[in-house]
């Protein structure tokens, strides 16, 4: 076990030996600098605009998808009982789940774009526009599009995760709560929430992952325009690094992503510890 | 409550199926379609024609080849790799807080941004000459598997009985011919299981590709749906024909190993019936 568990040390912690190092210098000239990357960052106006897009956007998807998974998964707890008709629900949501992110990106780009896009020819239909909507140029509906696609993509998992769980409360503590006189919310206020409590935990400490590192559909769906209105922090990082080529803020910057993510992993220990019954 | 369910999900039905029928439709039209405005919602006409200039034309067959290599790399030796650590987390006398630290770390790198390696490693791997590269895909694609690959095989290994192979090891086999012979056979819908979610996520990757590669001699498909995606002129069809063929791969795999991917996903936390 030792010669595997060694070399993936070595492949996983030195690059970020690397990323300290590289942070510390100036990348054109090589010369060490000493904190002056991070101290940059506070001057940064850009860097503060990509971090509060970051913010919106977790925000707004956490909050979304955890709603809607978590109440579109009691209605079908509820109210829809054949096996086939779950099949189909399970399928119909598993789908975009597994579908790239950047062919997400894709379909998102043949549904909002003038000319091409759908979005704005049923709006129309309805009668609820009467100008064309120009969906990724203006800052509140580009966040908007990119927002739709995360919710999309990930509302259903964390309908499947609360689903599963649901499925997995005792059939005798909710029949008890019944003949107690438990009905609707507070069946699922006191007796189905404790259960899901962990789960949720769970989904949460993964949707915040994932949506503060997002990358792959924004950048095929709005390249983190216009403007900078989308440019979260992995695309802001990217522009620094690849587009201007300074490797050396850029890794300070990281550092800083490091750091938040590693608190997101430090909360999900707690929970996914408890449920795999380490 | 009855008809309210059935409502809010014939809704969601069309949310989730008219996108994709959106996409597999453009990806099908004549050209004369896009001129037309608003577009049709039936193709006047349906051609292959996109497919094959994208396929063809563009030489997406090369970006497939790529893909195809660097997503079997990776199950491979993720395979491997996780087969080398679950094994003995598993089966051998470690102690717990070994095992515990171990595998935690290992479900770390899920959480580890790819920006933050991938700004290191580029640096690194321009100065090896690997630069635009297929070795270096399969390596970063390995190392970002094994958090499922561990996971999962530890989850099954977990499930087949001990005695199974100790009545071999008691009947004088080695460790290693027990574990060919008798562990092995027993995990094979497991192997196939744990190949096809890793295969499946390693196609999905973007970021790595999009960064590390260059030009078609190591680009990955994904990559090259994303070129077709241009601030000018998207030649809509040819998008739609190349985001079809990214999407089908991992659907069609995953549907067939459904059974285990909300379970893998979410590293044994939910247990999946359907």
């Amino acid at each position: 076990m030792a010669p595997p568990v060694l070399l993936l040390a070595a492949l996983v912690i030195y690059p970020l030996v690397y990323n300290v190092v590289l942070s510390l210098r100036n990348y054109r000239t090589g010369e060490f600098v000493g904190l002056h990357n991070f101290a940059r960052a506070f001057d940064d106006p850009l860097f503060f605009a990509s971090l509060r897009a970051t913010g919106v956007y977790v925000s707004w998807a956490l909050a979304t998808e955890i709603l809607l998974g978590l109440a579109l998964a009691l209605l079908v707890h509820r109210t829809i009982r054949s096996g086939w008709a779950r099949t189909l629900i399970y399928v119909l949501f598993f789908i975009p789940m597994v579908t790239p992110p950047v062919v997400a990106g894709v379909i998102a780009r043949l549904m909002y774009s003038p000319n091409y896009g759908v979005i704005n020819v049923a709006l129309a239909k309805l009668g609820l526009i009467d100008t064309e909507i120009l969906w990724l140029s203006e800052p509140g509906t580009a966040m908007f599009a990119v927002l739709s696609v995360d919710v999309w993509q990930w509302m259903p998992f964390v309908f499947l995760v609360c689903f599963a769980g649901l499925q997995s409360v005792p059939m005798d503590t909710v029949e008890a709560a019944r003949v107690d006189g438990a009905g609707g919310w507070r069946l699922f206020r006191h007796v189905e929430l404790p259960y899901l409590r962990s789960l949720l935990m769970l989904v949460v400490v993964f949707r915040f992952t994932d949506t503060f590192r997002v990358f792959d559909h924004v950048q095929v769906l709005t390249g983190g325009g216009p403007g900078a209105s989308t440019e979260f922090l992995s695309l802001y990082l990217y522009r620094i690094a690849f587009k201007f080529f300074n490797l050396s803020y850029a890794a300070a910057l990281s550092l800083f992503v490091l750091a938040v993510a590693s608190v997101a992993f430090a909360v999900l220990g707690r929970y996914l510890g408890k449920e795999v019954g380490e | 409550m009855r008809t309210v369910g059935v409502v809010v999900l014939a809704l969601l039905a069309v949310v989730y199926l008219f996108p994709f029928y959106w996409m597999v439709t453009t990806a099908v039209r004549p050209l004369a379609d896009f001129y037309q405005f608003p577009a049709p919602i039936f193709p006047s006409e349906v051609t292959l024609e996109p497919f094959s200039s994208v396929m063809i034309g563009r030489q997406f067959v090369t970006l497939l080849r790529n893909s195809l290599i660097a997503c079997l790399g990776a199950v491979v030796f993720g395979i491997a790799i996780g087969m080398l650590i679950a094994y003995p987390v598993t089966r051998l006398p470690v102690p717990p807080a070994f095992r515990r630290g171990l595998l935690n770390w290992i479900l770390s790198l899920r959480f580890l941004p790819p920006i933050v390696v991938v700004i290191p490693f580029f640096d690194i791997i321009r100065r090896l000459g690997l630069y635009d590269a297929l070795g270096s895909l399969v390596l970063l694609y390995t190392v970002f598997s094994l958090p499922f690959a561990t996971w999962m095989l530890r989850g099954f290994l977990l499930e087949v009985p001990l005695e199974i192979e100790e009545a071999a090891l008691i009947d004088g086999a080695s460790r290693l011919r027990a574990f060919f012979t008798v562990l092995l056979p027993q995990l094979a819908p497991a192997l196939l299981a744990t190949a096809v979610i890793t295969f499946a996520l390693a196609w999905s990757e973007f970021m790595f590709g999009f960064i590390l590669t260059a030009t078609q001699r190591s680009q990955t498909f994904p990559i090259g749906v994303a070129s077709l995606v241009t601030q000018f002129q998207i030649i809509w069809n040819e998008m739609a024909a190349a985001g079809t063929v990214a999407a089908i791969v991992p659907i069609l795999l995953l549907l067939f190993a459904r059974r285990y991917v909300v379970t893998a996903l979410t590293f044994g936390a939910v247990r999946e019936k359907a």
